[in-house]
């Protein structure tokens, strides 16, 4: 977690501009309360509960922008792994996940309907391959950070809306492709598998992975963004929680929503979105410290004076 | 629950009644506390400001007569019983919360979470 003067120092590095002016795919930290002021002006039921819900975490939390096309959901999530993640994760440590492409195409013929946002001269196996790789390298380099101003400036250089960012991207709709399949084939066999699966996969449009592929995933990007059924299986795919700060559910008990929502991880990756469509990030704004075990972090004592605590 | 004006809007007052639970001559509370006029206020990761000496929960025993009574980590003890612990000792504190001829202790502490802004956004109508 940062602290306050941290966020500041990181607002004079990279300038507040709208994201859409500059190249930047992810604008630098506002304070939540004096956006939400400014763009929700007015006193129409909407406005308020927006508002209100704006309001509810302004003490909590500050916004970044997330560049607003159809890629925004997953641009959001890479966004918050890239500069929050502590480690490399267990599965992405303990395999070579750029051998993942080859392996599902000589199993079943996915991969001819992917659909890449750039022009590629390889076979869209080896893009694919090439995608996986710069994500591995991209999240070791990300936690190898040695301060908080070389990873800040490690995601600028990402999310400058050129290839490279959207080959994240697309890594990561192979990731959630990849899962989708091993589940499907789990709920075949009468395996166990995480609730939302069975949503996935009532939908006409996807009775299987082949077409959840060819009518949603590819699409993804395109001409649609991330159902909440998929921001489950985006959350499940890279062992991690998304938790939503949802504005227009203010109000209701889907103000925050978890994907997935069965087992929640110690740290989840925070987002903002006001409509379920368009996904902000939040970052947190003053936390107490602690350490990874959340035991608290209690500095050295200064100047011999005493500092006990007393169980009773 | 009830709000204290001019404060963030997460600052919650929160009443909490807490059964001390008799082991043998000890009566147990379950938590522990930090803080206190003669400590050093600079080590507390709870307040916001650090120069403030106030009573803090530092720990809550799972399953403790504290944590059954909704106390948590990181609040901040205002009133025991009706006696103010913002401008005690930390022995003062510990005085105050462990009498023997008292069970129950009624504490008012203020606790600031992302959770409680929550549930206060639900409130507010």
């Amino acid at each position: 977690y940062r602290g306050e003067e941290e966020i500041q120092k990181e607002c004079a590095l990279f300038p507040s501009a709208a994201v859409g002016e500059t190249q930047s795919s992810v604008s630098a930290a506002e304070d939540l309360q004096t956006y939400s002021e400014r763009e929700w002006k007015g006193n129409t039921t909407k406005s308020l509960l927006i508002r209100k819900g704006y309001e509810a975490i302004a003490s909590e939390f500050n916004l970044r922008k997330v560049r607003g096309d159809n890629y925004c959901a997953l641009r959001a999530v890479l966004f918050q792994v890239l500069s929050q993640s502590k480690q490399l994760p267990a599965w992405l440590h303990d395999s070579d996940i750029s051998k993942w492409p080859k392996e599902m195409h000589s199993d079943q013929d996915f991969i001819t309907e992917w659909q890449f946002p750039f022009e590629t001269s390889k076979s869209k196996v080896q893009h694919l391959e090439q995608c996986l790789e710069l994500l591995t390298n991209k999240w070791q380099e990300a936690v190898q950070s040695k301060s908080l101003e070389e990873r800040e400036r490690m995601c600028q250089q990402v999310f400058r809306g050129h290839d490279e960012e959207y080959e994240l991207l697309e890594a990561l709709k192979f990731l959630m492709l990849r899962t989708a399949v091993q589940l499907h084939s789990d709920m075949e066999k009468g395996s166990d598998v995480p609730e939302f699966c069975w949503l996935l996969f009532a939908r006409d449009s996807s009775k299987c992975p082949k077409t959840f592929l060819t009518n949603h995933l590819r699409h993804v990007g395109f001409s649609g963004g991330l159902e909440q059924v998929e921001m489950c299986l985006l959350g499940y795919s890279l062992q991690e929680t998304i938790r939503v700060v949802r504005l227009y559910k203010c109000d209701t008990e889907e103000f925050i929503t978890y994907y997935p929502n069965d087992h929640k991880n110690a740290s989840p990756l925070c987002l903002l979105t006001e409509d379920d469509r368009h996904y902000n990030v939040l970052v947190p704004k003053k936390f107490p410290k602690f350490d990874a075990y959340g035991r608290p972090k209690w500095n050295p004592p200064s100047d011999g004076q005493s500092s006990i605590t007393t169980r009773l | 629950m009830s709000f204290i004006p001019g404060h963030p809007v997460t600052a919650v007052v929160q009443r909490i009644e807490i059964h001390k639970l008799r082991d043998g001559d000890n009566l147990i509370l379950g938590f522990s506390i930090g803080g206190g006029i003669d400590q050093d206020p600079s080590q507390n990761p709870f307040s916001e400001d650090k120069t403030d000496k106030g009573i803090y929960v530092t720990r809550v025993s799972k399953g403790g007569p504290a944590e059954v009574a909704g106390l948590r980590m990181g609040d901040k003890i205002m009133q025991v019983n009706g006696w103010d612990m913002t401008m005690v000792t930390h022995d003062q504190a510990r005085k105050k919360l462990t009498k023997k001829n008292e069970d129950v202790v009624r504490l008012l502490v203020t606790r600031k979470s992302l959770e409680n802004a929550v549930r206060q956004s639900m409130m507010q109508h």
